[in-house]
């Protein structure tokens, strides 16, 4: 079906794809923000067992991380209006950018939340400990010892959370939202060139990924510049060393990013 | 000088220490000996609370605290009189050599930068890892992080440096180094209490050794004293177990 292959479409739709790269962009952007806080918001009693909220956190992640990200959408801008209107809230005029955001931050958030948690958790608690009897506050001993280490510990996973988000907007045409995906839907059924157009799309996103990928990588080796580094073809086959960051990095996985 | 006063400590049902009494005069070396699990690292934890002790009465120098009713206040000031060596050094380890030592000059004690690197080298080159200033724990051996870690405590000038089995993580080629190290600063004078199993180290350096088992005391004397005459049949099982030799010598 559509019009034959031709190469030279996919040059000449890059640009007009480009033109949505914003929208594509500030979804993810803004649902970071909102997902970082929401996975402090849930984490936190998550780590100090705080007895109610630490349930309400659980519920939270299994429904973010348990139902597809399609269906949190819908659920959202079809359901939230309707709910709040109960409470006397009206929705119905509100964008579709805001449910769209709100629900990548939320889905975003449960995903932050674990990594938050994991990486604040493989910092060894003796370290906190020579912190707490050198008569440093829990205040110091948390942003001066355990922050740096567990934000380095975080960078892969935070890597492969934003490339999923990322990847996860191009659903967001399914509400009408016009970013990228939304508007090559629209340059194949007016040129009838579809194959054309999601290589371009593809060429595109794979352009970001690979950018954020490798800038991600710069910042991971600033972060943990105090371990040891092995050759890459060496870590490859590598015996874990117990307590090394990298076996610990290894070992998180929050089943976010790479096949899903 | 520091007291401890009829310090006990439970984990749940079970009593880790009872009624401890210990006081440790300034610029005295006390060693603790005991079987493992007596209590001895609970006790050197509730020295500066990362162990709430149940009941008691901690006194460092002129500053006394009440264990049952010690604030937040109280808790950091315990513990800005007091330093810790750990078994497992707990070196930061995002940070150099150096920068592990000034940590606390700069954040605790909130002296200047270049009077908290001067002191910090100095302290560095006493340990003998003048040349390693600038390395990060990952690329220092055992006993080279343990002598950081030990630089880290000297650094807070405190009233007191609890040491617990500071070489007992150590590959035994690695012992010496640190033990030396020990043994120079106890000869300054800096109050310590050591929980060793360095039967030689606590002959040389202790004024006093203290025998734990069970949660309490059992018995305590100049290293002679526990060493070649103990009174307590727990203190003679135990020596005879850790040094089999010791038949022998007596
Ligand atoms: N955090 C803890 N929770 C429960 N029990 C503990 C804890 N720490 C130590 N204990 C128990 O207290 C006893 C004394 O331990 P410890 O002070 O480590 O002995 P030592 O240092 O003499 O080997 C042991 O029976 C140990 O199992
Ligand atoms: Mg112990």
């Amino acid at each position: 079906m559509g019009a034959p292959f031709d190469i030279s479409y996919v040059f000449s739709f890059l640009p007009k794809l480009l033109d949505t790269l914003g929208v594509t962009l500030m979804i993810v952007a803004g649902s970071l923000l909102n997902g970082i806080l929401a996975g402090f918001l849930v984490a936190l009693p998550r780590m100090y067992k705080i007895p109610v909220l630490r349930t309400l956190a659980g519920i939270y992640l299994s429904f973010f991380r348990g139902t597809p990200i399609l269906i949190q959408l819908f659920l959202f801008y079809y359901g939230l209006p309707e709910i709040l209107k109960l409470v006397g809230l009206d929705l119905t005029r509100a964008p579709v950018m805001f449910f769209v955001i709100l629900t990548y931050g939320l889905h975003t958030g449960a995903y932050a939340a674990e990594m938050i948690r994991a990486s604040v958790a493989a910092v060894d608690r003796g370290q906190v400990e020579a912190a707490y009897a050198a008569g440093m506050t829990p205040y110091q001993a948390f942003s001066r010892i355990v922050l740096p280490q567990a934000l380095a510990i975080a960078v892969p996973v935070f890597s492969n959370l934003v490339i999923a988000l990322l990847k996860d907007t191009s659903l967001a045409f399914t509400l009408g939202v016009m970013e990228m995906t939304g508007k090559a839907q629209t340059l194949g059924t007016l040129t009838q060139h579809f194959i054309e157009t999601y290589l371009a799309l593809a060429l595109i996103y794979l352009a970001i990924s690979f950018t954020l990928e490798k800038l991600l990588v710069v910042a991971e080796r600033h972060l943990t510049r105090h371990e040891i580094r092995e050759s890459r073809s060496n870590s490859l086959f590598r015996l874990k060393k117990r307590g090394s960051l990298r076996t610990v990095m290894a070992d998180i996985d929050i089943g976010k990013g790479g096949i899903r | 000088m520091i007291a401890l006063n009829q310090i006990s400590k439970s984990f749940g049902r079970h009593q880790v220490l009872e009624n401890i009494s210990l006081t440790v005069n300034t610029g005295e070396v006390v060693v603790i000996l005991g079987p493992s699990g007596s209590g001895k690292t609970t006790l050197l934890r509730c020295v500066n609370y990362l162990e709430k002790p149940g009941s008691g009465e901690i006194a460092v120098g002129d500053f006394k605290v009440n264990c049952a009713q010690a604030r937040r206040s109280d808790i950091l000031q315990l513990r800005r009189k007091t330093a810790m060596v750990f078994q497992q050094y707990n070196l930061f380890r995002h940070k150099t050599a150096l920068e592990n030592v000034m940590e606390a000059l700069l954040v605790v004690k909130k002296i200047s930068f270049a009077e908290a690197r001067k002191r910090s080298v100095a302290l560095l080159e006493k340990v003998g890892l003048g040349a390693k200033l600038d390395e990060y724990p990952s690329r220092l051996s055992g006993g080279q992080q343990q002598r950081v870690g030990i630089a880290r405590a000297l650094a807070l000038e405190p009233e007191v440096i609890l040491f617990d089995e500071p070489t007992s993580a150590l590959d035994p080629e690695l012992v010496g180094e640190v033990l030396e190290v020990i043994r120079s600063i106890a000869r300054e004078g800096i109050t310590m209490i050591v929980v060793t199993h360095e039967m030689g180290f606590a002959r040389d350096v202790a004024n006093r050794v203290v025998f734990m088992d069970g949660g309490v005391i059992v018995e305590e004397g100049t290293p002679d004293d526990v060493f070649q005459r103990p009174k307590e049949e727990r203190t003679k099982q135990f020596l005879r177990r850790i040094t089999p030799e010791a038949n022998y010598t007596i």
